[in-house]
């Protein structure tokens, strides 16, 4: 019963009634650098951000084993970030998280294998993020346990265009 | 084109100075003059030579410049080959992979005052630390610098000499100057730190024996040995299909023993949850660290970016 009670729930979530926003955007040309923010980034649909580590093409920039095309952009939770402050005492900073597009008021776990408009663009999600440990060796700071399960969402970009601090993010039917 | 893990950061070489007698500085940078990882006052960083030497130096340029990494190299002609490799045959625009930066000191409110004895080249660590503490005016602090004659990066530490913060101690014309005297009475605002050869260091350590650990700070030249479990032993992997063994010493990862065998392993998490690693085992008694198998899968996979063993040998599906 419980088992209906929720999943009911989680698609009524990705179906119905949210509309996020884009808070911020980073990105940067190769592994382990500084993520520089932007007050707008180039999707290029099926390639990646322009300038950025996980573009395809750019395959000295891949820090994991394959050019993943799931991963050409990927996004945060801003209330993760909150949750890690009141939760843990940590403070992440966005630049820190290392994905691309920290989003408010996006249900990011309910929308892999789902699409939905970032601003102008369109995307698919294909998987959850992992984080990494590589992640508290750059920032000094231990947050590869608190981010299990919150660690953003890796996504294929099916139409690309200009996305800006700001942007509306919606569920596309 | 095959894709390797990323393990450095890529940097080139943008600039070679002749910094005194057998002294150069090497500046660093990213290839598109991106910032680089950030570092603390005091860091250092490993280079990895193009030979395939992995050698640590200290960073010497303040921590707010974030678009370079620069380090002096004295050329030791009797030395393990990394400073020769990187005086006779690295030039500008060669791109050298570093690790990112470790150590170095975190600024603390309640240090009033540092105290520095550098010996000879052993002074690079304080330079960064002594541009900090100019630029933020946080804390005072006083340099010993002790040579036997020649000051090195003399041109580098000019003013900082004129001004007084750093006090020179020639050996040559005075002998050595005495430790004690230079470091004073310990007191919980004042930090002292020392950098040179090993008997300067040792007598250092000894002459702040009774001081309060946090506030006394040694940097050696050699890399500090990693922090090693104390349970862990080395191993020997054999990898069933290609007959190759790669020993993984103590405290390494498999995952950092495979890598530096060249034997490439996908990975993303890196700490025992996503799967990307996930490898069969077939003899030995892994240490299983991971957090997704099932005691069944345990008994045929293993995950190599935490697995340990618990035998000498470990024979891996690979
Ligand atoms: S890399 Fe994720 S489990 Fe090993």
């Amino acid at each position: 019963m419980l088992d209906t009670v929720s999943a009911g729930s989680a698609h009524n979530a990705t179906q119905l009634g949210w509309t996020g926003v884009v808070r911020f955007l980073h990105f940067t040309p190769r592994a382990f650098l500084p993520m520089r923010a932007a007050e707008q980034i180039n999707l290029v649909a099926g390639r990646g951000i322009e300038g950025d580590r996980y573009m395809i093409g750019n395959e000295e920039g891949f820090y994991s084993h394959k050019p993943e095309e799931g991963r050409q952009v990927t996004l945060f939770e801003l209330e993760t970030l909150v949750a890690l402050k009141r939760d843990a005492g940590i403070e992440l900073r966005p630049e820190e998280h290392r994905r691309n597009v920290t989003v408010e008021g996006v249900p990011l776990n309910h929308l892999v294998g789902r699409r939905f408009w970032l601003g102008e663009t369109l995307l698919e999600a294909t998987r959850l993020s992992v984080p990494c440990r590589h992640i508290e060796e750059i920032t000094g700071k231990a947050i590869f346990d608190p981010l299990i399960n919150r660690s953003g969402l890796n996504c294929k970009i099916l139409q690309g265009g200009l996305v800006k601090v700001g942007d509306i993010v919606r569920n596309a039917a | 084109m095959k894709v390797r893990p990323i393990t450095t950061v890529k940097t080139v070489v943008a600039d070679i100075e002749e910094a005194g007698r057998g002294i150069k500085l090497f500046t660093l940078v990213d290839p598109d003059r991106w910032e680089l990882p950030p570092f603390k006052p005091g860091a250092h960083i490993d280079l990895h030579l193009p030979n395939g030497l992995v050698r640590t130096y200290s960073l010497c340029n303040e921590p707010a410049d974030n678009t370079r990494y620069v380090i002096a190299v004295k050329r030791e002609a009797e030395g393990r080959g990394g400073s020769r490799v990187l005086h006779d045959e690295v030039r500008p625009g060669d791109v050298i992979g570093v690790s990112l930066p470790r150590g170095g000191m975190t600024p603390d409110a309640r240090i009033a005052r540092y105290v520095f004895v550098a010996g000879g080249i052993g002074v690079t660590p304080f330079l960064s630390m002594a541009r900090h503490l100019e630029r933020t005016e946080q804390a005072g602090f006083t340099l010993h610098l002790i040579v036997r004659e020649e000051v090195p990066l003399a041109a580098h530490l000019g003013a900082l000499i004129e001004e007084g913060r750093v006090v020179v101690h020639r050996t040559s014309r005075t002998g050595r100057p005495d430790l004690a005297a230079l470091v004073g009475e310990g007191g919980s605002d004042t930090l002292v730190a020392c950098c040179g050869p090993e008997g300067m260091t040792d007598d250092f350590e000894r002459q702040t024996a009774a001081w309060p650990a946090a506030n006394v700070h040694v940097e050696r030249f050699v890399a500090p040995p990693p922090v090693i479990d104390p349970d862990a032993k080395p191993f020997t992997l054999l990898l069933a299909r290609s007959g190759m063994e790669i020993e993984v010493r103590a405290g390494q990862t498999m995952l950092a023993a495979l890598q530096e065998g060249g034997v490439d392993v996908a990975t993303s998490c890196c700490g025992g949850i996503c799967g990307a690693c996930k490898v069969g085992w077939i003899e030995g008694k892994p240490v299983h660290r991971d957090r997704i198998l099932s005691p069944y899968e345990r008994e045929r996979y293993l995950m190599v970016c935490v697995v340990g063993s618990d035998a000498d040998r470990l024979v891996l599906d690979l």
